[in-house]
């Protein structure tokens, strides 16, 4: 298991669970952000939100948040 | 149904699903712009008629769920149970279907009839994907639509189905998803416990699920009508959920992915970032491309800016044969000069000015529609966070290099008023361009080869000035529990509908006008009425005898009367104070809007200036005159863009006096240098 923001650039994962409060959650959830989602990492730069794939959609993430979001898998597709 | 008898549609969608596009597209210049009561989020009504029926859209504000999380979510729900819509249209995204029917599955279970509008069908055609509409028709038991707000022969199908829907009354049916609800252990026993009549328009699985999701209005609505012990059944029932919004949303998702098996057809598509992507997201090239971007935006907000800044300048032409001709005719001279001077210098100004909000609102109107913007507040969101603003904003303070209307404008791609106001108030700390035609010379005649420190003083000043005010405003306008990182959609780019752009422009551009007229009109015959003198000495007006009284306070910031005078009338417009300073010391003529923007001085102005302020006052005067409120239709445009008098005062009333704090700092540190 790793943090979201762990992940390199290009690696897929599948979402195993989301922390932080309910606020967060839900937000992360309405962008479609769920457990058992999968994950491709776009960017992955410091400083920077990180830049994900999920649902069709790209998604920029907050670096600190991305560490309350765990995936399984991370290996670079 | 208003009491004017029209139908009213509610439009419901996450950001980025083209809501605007479509309320823009659907009512055009018939638009009404306002605050939602008590809240501080814009609300946008519009009306159209079709097939001898009149309709009220209401443009709900774009949120992503119908959770309880902000003051949108909370208007979204509240205007659904108001029972005031008669049908709910849903958008959603073709070309991110599954992600984008979020909206749908959180709206399940609301009794309101809907409609689903899939758009964006023209992107989702472009990545291969085909759907199959009239399926999911069938499954979902609701009107469904694929179309492409940019088409314009898509609104037929549009109307057919909201016809469909007002006459059908045709709701959603939440009967799969709460079968997958029910997997929750606790959902069984909390629907059970809810009675009858809760809140109008939602039943009891949306409420049920709600309550999972451990949202307060809806448990605190539920209780209120529960016995003793039903509370504690629903107490107990709710103590046993831990992270509620995950357990349905995956379920959300489940049966969106259910119902949409079989119906999108998607050949396999490579996933990677397009060229543009790939500069505008680089660590290094990122803000320079942005900056570069938003500099390339701002000349060509002057290409349709020049046509009505010409139209100004003629109107500027009026006011002096006018003067005469009237004189001529006999008319008495106060008058003349009344109609001449104040009304219209005053409307060539605004004139001028508002060609410029055109240009800015249609060229980053367009940015946004075609999904740069979004990109923008991705390479800027960790330097604006700094201030508590989204990425955006770094926008508007760059327009305000060039004009700060032009900034106020370019903050409606803002999406949360308090962020908005914000950016606002930060905005007016950036000189602009009629400044910056002020600053160098004032700063050569007085400081020779000092000017380029002058300048750069005046810069880090104003970044200085954006910190403390962020610091000041951004605790009330900008709550601590909204500043929670960036998760945002960059959305696919798309093509822009210039119709329906093009109206909602000059839509704005009109009510700008209007208000700017309406608070330039009276600024400037208040001015005007204050510096008037029937011999032509200024030292016969209003503002001199209160200039002159108040003096011993002015002097204090470092300005004598004549300089504090100059102060305040380049509250009304900048590119004038050179001009207003050389009327009051060569005692001729007043000081109007009209000497403002022409800006006539005398020709030996740098020799006066020089020899009656010394260099301490004149470096007071030149922070006072930057900082100062940017000018009277900044004001306007400020005042059009919040909604808000409160707020438009406050911020006015915050730079003037900052402006005189800054002053005097200025003054004191030139006492000390010379």
């Amino acid at each position: 298991m790793k943090k979201l923001s762990e992940l390199e650039k290009d690696a897929e994962g599948v979402i195993t669970s989301i922390n932080g409060d309910r606020r967060f959650i839900s937000r992360v959830t309405s962008i479609g952000l769920t457990p058992g989602c999968m994950v491709r990492i776009i960017k992955n730069e410091k400083n920077r939100p990180l830049l994900v794939y999920s649902r069709d959609t790209m998604i920029a993430l907050n670096r600190k948040e991305c560490n309350l979001i765990e995936v399984d898998g991370g290996a670079r597709a | 149904m208003t009491d004017k008898n029209e139908t009213v549609i509610a439009l419901l969608g996450q950001p980025n699903s083209g809501k605007s596009t479509l309320f823009n597209a659907l009512t055009g210049l018939r638009q009404h712009v306002g605050n939602w009561p008590g809240k501080t989020v814009e609300k946008k009504e519009g009306t159209f008629k079709h097939n001898g029926t009149d309709y009220l859209v209401a443009d709900l504000p774009g949120t992503y769920s119908l959770s309880a999380n902000s003051d949108e979510e909370m208007i979204t729900r509240d205007y659904i149970a108001s029972g005031k819509a008669d049908v709910v249209c849903i958008l959603a995204d073709s070309s991110q279907l599954e992600r984008s029917l979020y909206m749908l599955a959180d709206f399940a279970g609301v009794t309101v009839p809907c409609f689903l509008v899939l758009n964006m069908s023209d992107v989702a055609a472009e990545q291969g994907k085909n759907i199959k509409v009239k399926e999911l028709e069938k499954k979902l038991g609701i009107p469904v639509i694929l179309i492409s707000a940019t088409d314009t022969k898509a609104y037929d199908r549009f109307y057919q189905a909201l016809e469909l829907a007002v006459k059908g009354k045709t709701v959603l049916d939440p009967g799969a998803l709460e079968k997958r609800y029910e997997e929750i252990g606790a959902y069984g026993k909390v629907r059970q416990i809810i009675p009858d009549g809760v809140i109008p328009g939602y039943s009891k699985t949306w409420l049920a699920a709600k309550a999972i999701e451990k949202d307060e209005p809806v448990i605190a609505k539920i209780t209120e009508k529960l016995s003793a012990g039903d509370k504690k059944l629903l107490q107990s029932a709710l103590s046993e959920v831990d992270k509620g919004v995950v357990l349905t949303g995956e379920r959300k998702f489940a049966w969106i992915d259910e119902f949409l098996s079989g119906i999108v057809e998607k050949k396999k598509t490579q996933i990677s970032l397009g060229k543009f992507d790939r500069i505008i997201t680089h660590r290094v090239w990122g803000k320079p491309v942005v900056i570069l971007t938003v500099l390339l935006g701002l000349v060509a907000s002057f290409i349709p800016a020049l046509p009505l800044m010409g139209i100004g300048q003629l109107i500027g032409k009026i006011p002096d044969p006018l003067n005469e001709a009237l004189l001529n005719i006999g008319c008495p001279a106060f008058i003349a000069a009344l109609l001449c001077d104040v009304l219209i210098r005053s409307l060539s100004f605004i004139v001028q000015m508002l060609g410029f909000v055109f240009g800015v609102t249609l060229v980053f109107g367009l940015l946004e529609e075609v999904g740069v913007m979004a990109r923008i507040s991705y390479v800027f969101d960790n330097t604006m966070a700094k201030f508590g603003l989204q990425g955006k904003s770094v926008m508007p303070f760059l327009i305000s290099f060039g004009c700060t209307m032009g900034g106020a404008a370019g903050t409606r791609v803002i999406d949360s008023w308090g962020q908005k106001v914000l950016t606002i108030a930060l905005a007016w700390a950036v000189p602009c361009g009629a400044a910056w035609a002020v600053i160098p010379m004032l700063s050569t005649i007085f400081f020779g080869a000092w000017m380029p420190v002058i300048i750069l003083v005046i810069l880090l000043v104003m970044l200085l000035h954006m910190w403390i005010t962020a610091k000041i405003f951004g605790r009330s306008l900008v709550k601590k529990e909204d500043r929670y990182g960036m998760i945002m959609e960059l959305p696919p780019y798309h093509k822009p509908k210039w119709g329906a752009l093009f109206r909602y422009v000059f839509g704005r551009t009109k009510d700008t006008f209007i208000r700017a007229l309406k608070v330039v009109v009276v600024v400037a015959l208040a001015f005007w009425l204050l510096s008037y003198t029937s011999t032509g000495d200024i030292t016969n007006s209003i503002l001199y005898k209160v200039g002159h009284f108040i003096e011993p306070v002015t002097k204090i910031f470092g300005m004598g009367w004549q300089t504090f005078m100059a102060f305040i009338a380049s509250s009304l417009g900048k590119e004038g104070a050179l001009g207003v300073l050389s009327t009051i010391f060569t005692g001729s003529g007043t000081i109007s809007v009209g000497a403002l923007v022409s800006g006539a001085r005398a020709e030996n102005i740098n020799e006066i200036l020089v020899n009656n302020i010394a260099k301490p006052e004149a470096l007071a005067f030149i922070f006072a005159m930057t900082f100062n409120m940017p000018c009277i239709v900044a004001l306007a445009a400020t005042y059009q863009e919040t909604h808000s008098v409160k707020w438009t005062a406050r911020i006015a009333l915050y730079y003037t006096g900052m402006a005189l704090v800054l002053a005097g700092i200025a003054y004191y540190i030139g006492l000390l240098i010379w």
